[in-house]
């Protein structure tokens, strides 16, 4: 059994008008399926990546690996754990969420505006009673802070005082403070420049070679999927269409939407 | 080389705030020649749009054109923007729905632009209209559609139809595939390319993305906190970069490359500077390995018409 | 609190002659209010200081039987028409910033609850507050207020009236908050803060109050500062129509019904000056609820 486990996840979505409008114009029930029976297992400490572009319900599977979205059928399988097991007493989905945190896409909409940057980073810890005395959660809060590379100059600045990059930062040790096992990044770093970019990727990888952190990697983007990835799952309408490792789907991709996505990719050494 | 179709000369937006006023575009001098496409490309705020936006004459107040020239064909655009924009320059933006009217079929708004300005009647309009949509690969039956019924690459072609219908000499295009997913901009920047060689329109194109810019551009001119920092033939300036900043933001590009799975990218540490608070000197040197003295005081020059790098002054001196 | 001086805010606020000035009324007609009992040379509350022969004397002119003279003017009962108007005020601003409480507090609630749960709730709730919008909100209170004094025993109904009047004002005018409200709170709930906090395991209640609520705020103190003056309005209306306040404890709106009486029989004082009192007071915090909301969020125009 891997340390995640996601098995015939399938999530439909009910985008049909109102039944009372059906009911007089006549339309039947319009059905999404975002998700189709995806499968797929990641491994403690290693990166799995899913690609795939807008409307590919990439970002839906995140929220359900996530614990924030039921699936309709299948299930995520966490550490033998699953968010929407109803045996699941209180405790241990608390221990759960704990494991599971996220980093999120865009750096603006992700902290809240009107919080200072030391409460933002130490509700988790109150959140979850990892620590009571209030002294010791500063000086967590500092040490989280400087693992992503702020100060503790930064504790009592709003977010609007911070550039994008170092907003994913703090995003980043938000999620960090509740030491989790599983980080799932949904698009962490494309609003962000490519200088920052770098910046953010690699710090990234720092923590999880640190904390042997486990990845849940989403991005639209192949190049960024390249450097970040041990597995790579591609998803095209809802269905994974190709699973392989970065060496195997680059260099012998075998689904045409995977070759189709590949060429189209700008690459720098092609002029 | 032939005469330049534009000629921008030590350009300068600033930016009246209270009673501060910052420079968002510092001493820009670029040309264009016909049929070529240019790329402008530098992280948020390197003033990219901003020099887009003021070659259009769309500055506007708290933003003003503190100096310099922007000629097109010889003429100033500066003191005759109106005229000159609707007929010679187009623009197309990275969100298709801001140039398209969604209460009109795209032929209302084909045959109206074009109509606008050429003296023809509304058949010839049309005929016209239609020509343009197959032109940028549109199905031209559909030339009745309402814009909400095409999918985003869709529209954005058909902004490009409605770009081209002024017959324009020059194009600006604003980040046009940022919106879109990869197959699409693909597509997209095919039809670009396409579209100055067929008609022999110059494009500025305006990106953040370095991949684009190989794919696309002839020549690339890379801009930081508002000043041109490189400039030159786009193979040449990404293999060979000679600014520091062009060579740090060419390596901290991930690429698809079997070698460098799993591998840390290059980056360069901290942030560009914001506007109120560029460093003297050049505007790169707190985040630059190289730096020397002269380079916290003194704003360098272009040297050898390529990059204003101290590093330059010194024949022979490399990155 | 320097930090306020060098704001942005501030800084548009000393560029606004109409801000200033409306903000500068504002304050000093507050300010006489407070200290009423000051400034004002009698206390037109305490019935024996008055004196029925005073009754119906002209702005600074004598009184034929007392001889003595008054700034603005007597009323039918000979109180100083001045000393009435600053204790009226008291009155009409204690009523107006009670209901906008009132109000606020449940518009925010009611709007943030709907916003955030949506489903059925958010549909009664919303239904309700379209339906109380058809009618004229001076109406609604006026039912309410009926409906109340039906309700409370005849023995207290006399010092109640004031509280009535509040609840009935108040009621009256929630649904711009809560409308409000809930259009920012749908925006808020989307945005990514909020699923970071459901990922730390918060339940609803504390999502609400400790994350959406701080952020649906700002849209309200500008509504609140137009409702304020709404409501004085509402107030004054209510006591004109004779449903207000008691008259021996006139509000601006009692004074100005009191004026009506005697406007054509010459005594035009005694309405003239509550009505430019009320209206100075309703045009400044209209004028400056406008520039702030202009400032503050140029969206809700």
């Amino acid at each position: 059994m891997s340390f995640i486990n996601v098995d015939q996840l399938t999530r439909l979505f009910d985008l049909s008008e109102p039944w009372i409008v059906r009911a007089i114009t006549g339309q039947k029930k319009r059905i999404l399926t975002a998700v189709d029976c995806v499968n797929f297992q990641i491994e403690k400490g290693e990166t799995y990546a899913l690609v795939g572009e807008s409307g590919s319900g990439k970002s839906t599977i995140a929220k359900m690996v996530a614990g924030i979205l039921v699936p309709t059928s299948g299930s995520v399988i966490i550490d033998s754990k699953d968010f929407n097991d109803a045996k699941l007493d209180k405790t241990s989905m608390n221990a759960l969420r704990r494991k599971t945190q996220m980093v999120f896409q865009s750096p603006y909409a992700s902290l809240n505006p009107r919080w200072k940057i030391g409460s933002i980073i130490n509700e988790p810890i109150k959140a979850f009673g990892l620590i009571e005395n209030e002294n010791s959660q500063h000086i967590r809060v500092i040490e989280l802070l400087e693992q992503v590379g702020l100060s503790e100059r930064d504790i009592g600045k709003y977010p609007h005082e911070f550039s994008g990059g170092q907003r994913q930062r703090i995003s980043i040790a938000r999620a960090l403070a509740s030491e989790p096992e599983i980080i799932i990044c949904d698009e962490p770093t494309s609003s962000l420049d490519v200088s920052v970019q770098a910046q953010v990727l690699n710090l990234l990888k720092d923590l999880q070679k640190n904390f042997s952190l486990t990845y849940l990697f989403i991005s639209h983007d192949l190049a960024v999927i390249s450097t970040m990835a041990n597995n790579i799952g591609v998803l095209k309408e809802g269905v994974l269409v190709e699973e392989a490792t970065p060496k195997d789907l680059f260099c012998k991709p075998q689904h045409d939407y995977t070759k189709m996505l590949l060429a189209a990719v700008p690459n720098l050494q092609n002029n | 080389m032939d005469e330049p179709l534009l000629e921008i000369k030590d350009l300068s937006v600033s930016l009246k705030k209270r009673n501060t006023i910052s420079v968002a575009v510092d001493c820009l001098s670029l040309n264009l020649y016909p049929s070529e496409i240019l790329g402008l490309v530098g992280e948020s705020g390197a003033g990219k749009s901003m020099t887009g936006s003021a070659i259009l004459g769309l500055i506007e107040s708290p933003l003003y054109i503190s100096a310099g020239t922007i000629t097109l064909h010889g003429q100033s655009i500066v003191e005759a923007p109106e005229h000159i924009r609707g007929s010679k320059i187009s623009m197309i933006f990275q969100d298709p729905l801001v140039s398209l009217n969604p209460l009109k079929t795209i032929g209302e708004q084909l045959v109206k632009t074009i109509k606008t300005h050429f003296n023809i009647s509304k058949a010839e309009a049309l005929e016209r209209g239609k020509r343009l949509l197959s032109d940028v690969g549109i199905d031209p039956e559909r030339i009745d559609a309402y814009p909400h019924t095409f999918s985003g690459g869709m529209r954005q072609r058909v902004v490009i139809a409605l770009a081209l219908a002024p017959d324009p000499d020059l194009i600006i295009a604003d980040e046009p595939t940022t919106a879109l997913d990869v197959s699409v901009q693909a597509q997209i920047l095919n039809l670009l390319k396409r579209l100055c060689i067929e008609r022999g329109t110059s494009i500025i194109l305006i990106t953040h993305d370095m991949g684009v810019i190989s794919e696309t551009t002839d020549r690339v001119a890379v801009l930081y906190s508002g000043r041109l920092v490189e400039i030159g033939e786009t193979s040449d300036v990404l293999q060979h970069p000679k600014h520091p900043y062009t060579a740090g933001l060419v390596a901290s590009t991930p690429n698809i490359d079997p070698h460098s799975f799993h591998k840390k990218l290059f980056q360069i540490p901290g942030t560009m500077p914001d506007i109120n608070d560029v460093p003297n000197g050049c505007a790169f040197h707190p985040r630059c390995e190289h730096a020397s003295n002269i380079c916290q005081t003194q704003k360098p020059p272009l040297f050898n018409a390529r990059a204003s790098c101290w590093l330059l002054e010194t024949p022979g001196e490399t990155l | 609190m320097e930090r306020f001086f060098r704001s942005d805010f501030f800084y548009h606020f000393c560029h606004a002659p109409v801000a200033i000035v409306s903000f500068i009324t504002i304050i000093l007609i507050i300010l006489s209010a407070i200290f009423a009992n000051l400034i004002a040379p009698t206390n037109p509350f305490d019935p024996s200081s008055l004196n029925l022969m005073n009754g119906f004397t002209p702005p600074l002119e004598t009184n034929e039987f007392t001889g003595e003279s008054f700034l603005l003017g007597t009323d039918d009962q000979g109180r100083d028409l001045f000393s009435t108007i600053l204790y009226g005020l008291r009155i009409s601003l204690f009523v107006g910033l009670m209901a906008v409480f009132l109000a606020m507090v449940m518009g925010v609630l009611l709007g943030l609850i709907a916003g955030f749960l949506g489903g059925w709730i958010d549909s009664i709730i919303m239904r309700f507050a379209d339906i109380q919008m058809t009618f004229p909100s001076i109406l609604v209170a006026m039912l309410i207020y009926g409906v109340a004094r039906g309700i409370l025993p005849p023995e207290v109904r006399y010092e109640m009236s004031i509280v009535v009047l509040i609840i009935s004002i108040g009621l009256s005018e929630w649904v711009p908050f809560a409308r409000t409200v809930r259009g920012s709170t749908l925006v808020e709930k989307e945005k990514e803060y909020v699923t970071a906090a459901k990922m730390i395991g918060l339940n609803r209640q504390q999502i609400m109050v400790r994350h959406i609520l701080p952020n649906v705020l700002s849209p309200v103190l500008v509504i609140a500062t137009i409702t304020f003056a709404l409501a004085i309005i509402a107030e004054a209306t209510l006591s004109f129509l004779g449903v207000g306040v008691p008259t021996t404890k006139p509000s601006l709106g009692t004074l100005i019904r009191i004026g009506q009486d005697f406007l054509f029989s010459g005594e035009w004082w005694i309405l003239l000056f509550p009505a430019i009192t009320l209206l100075a007071l309703a045009l400044s915090i209209n004028l400056f609820g406008d520039w702030l909301r202009d400032t503050l969020n140029p969206k809700l125009k």
